[in-house]
């Protein structure tokens, strides 16, 4: 499959509305505010690989502060009741469901992994030359939040029959 | 009535336990499908309702549906797939091996409560 067909960051941004309705803001009020070349604090790292007739993964990338806002969000928790292990899992299904509703864009036969998630100086396990085909980065609570779809082997993953 | 959520995600697994709980389920819970056959082989019947997720470790969702159809004292359980495995043919995929109704994340309440009164489950019109 070639870079063109890849899913876009259009797409990302109505996943996101959708996860955002669905989970984080039910009312609407409190929306992922799209915006351009800001970086993202890389210190959470949350991914699914996809893997078959296009490889490569779906990684989410947030400031530590922006994976609890968002794990408090999900859980409707105050952000100091959210436990660590519930971060990284929120973190995570949302890679997992972006991931799934993009895989969907994809050529048949693509499979999904189960979630990845590593704190700071570590990242998705992909090839050196893998290449982001599109990154959507949203501003919500005054923190930045990035999910990208990146094409590329994957190296070290499992991934679900 | 009963309910399991079987998802490997505990967030997602408290969104469904809150949503089906407040229509009046008792939630039982597993993280995968393995650990939900060992909690239903414990049970005095069958729940009513069993809300799966697809993608899990041990015993994935589409593995569960088919032993839960081929066990006989699961017969009875509503089977409702909630994943994120979103193509035509990972629906039909499910459906052909027993599941009742599928269910794609992400999923507002009101649309998981519209899909369990089309299955005869809550009243029509009913919301978490």
């Amino acid at each position: 499959m070639s870079i063109e067909m890849a899913p876009t960051v259009k797409d990302l941004l109505f996943i996101m509305e959708q996860v955002w309705l669905s989970y984080m803001d039910p009312e609407g009020i409190d929306p992922l505010i799209p915006i351009d070349d800001e970086p993202v604090a890389s210190e959470i790292h949350a991914w699914v690989a996809i893997t078959g007739p296009w490889e490569g993964n779906v990684l989410v990338t947030c400031s530590r502060a922006q994976a609890r806002n968002v794990a408090a969000a999900f859980l409707a928790m105050e952000v100091e009741e959210v436990p660590d292990e519930d971060v990284a899992d929120v973190v995570g299904e949302m890679a997992n469901i972006v991931g799934g509703n993009v895989k969907s864009m994809l050529p048949p036969g693509c499979a999904l992994s189960t979630p990845y998630f590593v704190g700071e100086g570590e990242g998705p396990f992909r090839s050196p030359d893998a290449v982001c085909v599109a990154e959507l980065v949203g501003r919500w609570r005054n923190e930045l939040l990035s999910i990208a779809m990146w094409q590329g082997r994957n190296e070290r993953v499992e991934v679900a029959a | 009535m009963r309910a399991i959520v079987i998802d490997d995600s505990r967030a997602i697994r408290l969104i469904l336990r809150r949503i089906v709980g407040q229509a009046g389920f008792e939630v039982l819970e597993a993280g995968d499908g393995k650990q939900a056959m060992e909690v239903l082989a414990g049970l005095d019947g069958a729940p009513e309702l069993a809300l799966i997720d697809w993608n899990m470790p041990n015993m994935n969702g589409l593995e569960f549906v088919a032993a839960a159809r081929g066990d006989q004292r699961l017969r009875d359980m509503t089977l409702v797939m909630v994943t994120t495995e979103s193509e035509q043919s990972q629906v039909a995929r499910a459906l052909a091996a027993g599941a009742h109704e599928y269910v794609i994340k992400p999923f507002t309440s009101d649309a998981l409560m519209e899909k369990l009164a089309l299955l005869g489950l809550v009243p029509s019109g009913a919301q978490a």
